[in-house]
Order: C-alpha cells, then structure tokens, then sequence
C-alpha cells in the first residue's frame, strides 16, 4: 500500500464531501440529534419539579447512582443510558459517506479512469474508507465531549463525570473506530453490487440494526450503561466482522467486477 | 510498441473478443473502427491493464498484461468512452488528482496540469467546477487527463465526441503530433471519415478483426485500384482500349462509351496515373478529368460489418429453429 496513493485519494474524497452540503448534513445533523434528546430531557427535568409517581421503571435505575439526589440520578441515567446511541453515528454517517463515493462514481463513469490509472484497489479504497470515516469518528468524539460538558452545564457538574467514564473513553478510543470501519466496509460492499444510492443505504441500513438492538437490551436488561467487559467484547465482535467484510470487498471490490458491472 | 496475438476474452458465455492479433509501432496511430458491441472498449481496456485477457497475450512497451499490468498502466493514457470526471472538482484539480495518481509531483505537476489546460483550450475555465460545463468541455478536460503524464501509449475512445469542428480539428491535429513523438496511438471511434483523416491503419473489428490495412487500402476492398480517365473529343473511349493494352502499368481497361470514360486498373494510381495520362493524351486523347475510383470507407465498413452481420443473425435464426425443431 503506498501512502501518496491513498492521500490523493482522501484529498480527492474530502473535497468532495466539503462542496456537498446535503452529504455534509448527513454528517452533522444525526450526531446532533442524538445528543439533543438526552440533553433536551435533562434540561426539561431540570426545570421541572420532579414527581416520582412518573418516572416508571426509571426508579429501578435509580440504585446505580447512589448519594446524590433522585432528581440527579435521574438525568445522570438519561445521559448514561442514551450513550449507546454513540455507536449509531458511527454506523450511520460513513455508510452514508461510503455509499455516496462509490454509488456516485459508478454513476459518473468515474471509476474506470482511476482504476486505469496506477493506482491499486486496496489503494483506492483506503483512501475512500479514511474519508468515510474520519468524519463520522470526529463528529461522534466532538459531539460526545460537548454532550458530557453541555448536560454538567445544564444540570450539575457531577453529571459531566457520568459522561467520561472509563468505559466510554474505552468505547470512544476502540469501539467507535471499529464500528466506523466496518460500516464503511459494508457501505462499499453494498455499493459495489448496487448502483442506486437509495438502496445501498436502506441494505446498508441493517447495519444500524444491531447496534439499536443492543441499545434497546441494556435498557431492558437493567443497566444503565455498557461495563468494560461488554465494551470489550464489542470490540472482539466488530474486530471479526471487520475481517469478514474484508474478505467479501475485496471480492466485491476486484477491478474486473467493477468493470463488469460499469458496462 | 504494441503486439497483440490472439487475444480472447469472454464474459461467462459471451465471447466479447476472439483471435485478436496485430501491432501498433512507435509513432503510428491505429484506428479501431467496429458497430457497438464489437468488442472495441473490451480490447482497449485489456491492453490497458484494466482486466485481464482469458487467452492470448500482449505486450504494451515490452511488458506483458498481466504481471506487468501496473507498469503498463503507467505508461499508458486512456480517453474513456463517457469523461468520467469529477463534478464537484474544478477542472484544475480534477488533472491535480490524476496526475498524483500517475506519480507527478510539486512543480511538475503544475506545470503539467497548466500545460495541457492551455493544449485544449480550457485554461481560463481551469478553476471552474466541471459540473457546470458543457458536454464538449468537459471532453478537453477529459483528454487532457489522458495525456497530462506524457504516456507512451495512448487509448482515445470517441476522442472527438462532442466536441465542435474547430475544436475537433484541434484535437486532431494534437493527435497527431504525438505521433510525431512516437508515441503509439490506437483510437476507437465510429467516425469513419476522422479514421480517414487520422489513422495509419484501421482495423474493421467485430469480435475479431475483420480486416486491417490503411484507409487507401480499405477503400480498394481487396481489389486493383481504378482510375477513370473522362475524355472530351471526337474519338470514342473504345479507340484506346488497343493502346493501353500494351501498356504494362495497366492490368486491366473498360471503355464506357455513354459515359465517354475509360475505366483503367492500375496498381500504384498516384505513381502510374501520370504516365498513363501522357500516353493517352500522345495518342490524341482529349482528356476533361481523371480520378481514382474507390469505395468510400464508409462503404467498405458497411459492406464487411453488414456479411457478418447477416452471417451472425442466419447463425442465430438456424439456431433457433434447431431448438424449436
């Protein structure tokens, strides 16, 4: 793999992405809307008297956050519980990145003359997936240190340290990224086969899928976060499913299929 | 140089190219001339190391297709069939983004990138997104790409589409001094009358090649070249038909007496038509005119691209009829 190669790739890439806004708003707009809710609600309890007859099955939450006041360990579990919805951005922005780079060269017959050029597949697709995910790890990372700081602001202090727990920094550092690779792996897989970009992005959609489920399981499950093991084990998890998208791009990706399918 | 021998490709039952052999020398500018589907883009994307042929071989510059693909594609520059631009780039860095892609670097890259914006006539329009250009314009931008890391080996597939006359004179005329460099230059294109004007040799290829020659060649379709000698006189044209019996220029002679012509055989017309002349005109011939009769390519194209045509859609009618049968 030559480094110039994938650099002029990613240059080429990122001035795309800066001259499309309605791309660019598919970057920024899902990041903030996951950090808004949470931090709309927290707001609304904090100038709200709080009546415990409506917290529901929050009260069962309450015990994860003990010496403090109830009104607190209610907003400190609703920033807690909605940062597993970090993980979606991840999955959400480079699928729609990935999916518009490759789907919008097939449609501008833009592929055949790069690959006529020397630049290799593996090349071109690293170039492709830096540009893809760079965006969509810096937005997630930007957006959950304003998250943490934005709620101690709103609320109380002691709730900016809910937001940077080890385990999250862990999630952050390790988890993000790999998420965020292995959708842009799925993104380009998808958009090799396809060549609307609609389509790829509702296929690529199911990506999301897992991630929402698993957001949902912890909620039900009783906890009011993710621990260190179940971080860890995602990223095991994502670590072998990066290998196998690997593998079917790769195949996905050969120069001949492309193309094929181009003709 | 580029030698191609019996190069074959298929895609799953169908066989795009079969039994392609031929050469392109240093400084010569090959015409690939063939209806749609004839396998032109596929011949031109193996030779640029694009995909791989499923037999035969070829060499581009010495280096074989194949493991050599990569050094061949950086020698190599290809127009491809749609330009294959990117809209959101201007037209500047859209050739910034190719050349670093062809290993040009800092001030050689823009000294390439400006060059080749003047070459075709878009250097004032280099900082404009190509989104927002014309169809022609965006074809320069593309042929610039093409040439921008001065390839030895230059595929231009329809280099001329869409673009105006003066334009496609221009690019013409770069073509063609590029020759002049030695550089070897194949051109896919359905315009016969610009493989005239271009080409060395043209190849006629359906599949495979049908026939190969330069457009002199082709236009006497296998046969001696014919001269007709329109006369202006008393005499008749069958009162020379002794004469030029005797002369060993001419292989074969037809008078037409309506039309008052003598329609003379001849090998090498440019050569041998002056003496033929001075000979008639010895003999007290009044001569109005003389012109080379030959079939236009454009005849010639129909005339071989229609046989195999025809033989291809008997083929398929009896193949259907042994299904039905």
């Amino acid at each position: 793999m030559r480094l110039p190669y994938v650099w002029a790739v990613f240059v080429k890439e990122w001035r795309d992405l800066i001259s499309n806004r309605l791309l660019l708003g598919a970057v920024v707009f899902p990041a903030l809307i996951f950090a808004a809710i949470p931090t709309g609600l927290v707001a609304f309890i904090q100038g709200s008297e709080l009546n415990t007859d409506q917290i529901g099955i929050i009260r069962d939450y309450i015990d994860d956050f003990p010496n403090i006041p109830e009104k607190l360990a209610i907003q400190g579990f609703i920033v807690s519980n909605f940062m597993a919805y970090f993980l979606i951005i991840p999955a959400m922005v480079p699928m729609a990145i990935a999916t518009q780079s490759v789907i919008g060269e097939k449609v501008g017959r833009s592929l055949e003359p790069q690959l006529a050029t020397p630049l290799e597949v593996p090349e071109l697709l690293a170039g492709k997936a830096l540009a893809a995910a760079i965006p969509a790890v810096s937005a997630t990372w930007v957006v959950y240190v304003a998250y943490g700081f934005v709620n101690g602001a709103i609320a109380d202090p002691r709730l900016t340290t809910f937001v940077f727990i080890d385990v999250w920094r862990v999630a952050m550092v390790t988890l993000v990224p790999m998420i965020c690779l292995f959708s842009v792996l799925m993104g380009i897989v998808v958009s090799s086969r396809v060549s609307d970009p609609r389509t790829a992005q509702q296929i690529g959609g199911f990506v999301v899928i897992p991630i929402i489920v698993i957001a949902v399981a912890q909620f039900f499950g009783g906890q009011a976060t993710f621990s260190m093991e179940q971080v860890l084990i995602g990223d095991l998890v994502v670590a072998g499913l990066i290998g196998a998208a690997l593998v079917v791009g790769a195949w996905a990706f050969d120069r001949e299929q492309i193309l094929g399918r181009l003709t | 140089m580029i030698v191609v021998e019996g190069l074959r490709r298929d895609f799953g039952q169908l066989v795009a190219v079969h039994d392609l052999s031929f050469e392109v020398a240093d400084g010569e500018i090959f015409g690939l001339l063939g209806p749609n589907g004839a396998g032109k883009t596929t011949t031109v994307r193996m030779l640029a190391g694009l995909i791989r042929p499923t037999a035969g071989s070829a060499s581009v510059n010495g280096h074989p297709l194949g493991e050599g693909s990569q050094r061949i594609r950086a020698l190599t520059g290809i127009l491809t069939e749609a330009p294959g631009l990117h809209d959101k780039l201007t037209a500047r860095q859209n050739l910034a983004y190719y050349g670093r892609l062809y290993g040009l670097t800092g001030g050689a890259l823009r000294a390439a990138v400006d060059r080749y914006l003047g070459v075709v006539g878009m250097g004032e329009h280099g900082d404009r997104r190509v989104g927002g250009f014309s169809k022609g314009m965006r074809q320069k931008v593309a042929i610039a790409r093409a040439l921008l890391h001065e390839p030895e080996v230059i595929y231009l597939d329809e280099p001329t589409s869409g673009l105006d006359p003066l334009a496609a004179k221009t690019v013409r005329d770069f073509v063609a001094t590029l020759r002049e460099l030695g550089r070897s230059i194949v051109v896919c294109t359905h315009n016969l009358d610009e493989a005239e004007r271009l080409c060395d040799r043209i190849g006629i290829m359906r599949g495979t090649l049908l026939r190969l020659d330069t457009p002199a060649g082709l236009r006497r379709h296998g046969r001696n070249a014919t001269v007709r000698v329109e006369l202006n006189g008393a005499r008749g044209p069958e009162s020379f038909l002794a004469l030029l019996a005797r002369l060993p220029a001419v292989l074969g002679a037809q008078a037409q007496p309506e039309e008052r012509s003598l329609l003379v055989e001849l090998a090498d017309p440019p050569r041998e038509t002056p003496d033929l002349v001075a000979e008639l005109v010895g003999a007290g011939a009044r001569i109005s005119g003389v012109r080379e009769e030959a079939a236009t390519l454009e005849e010639v194209y129909l005339d071989l691209v229609g046989e195999v045509g025809e033989r291809d859609a008997a083929a398929s009618v009896q193949d259907g009829e042994g299904r039905a049968a």
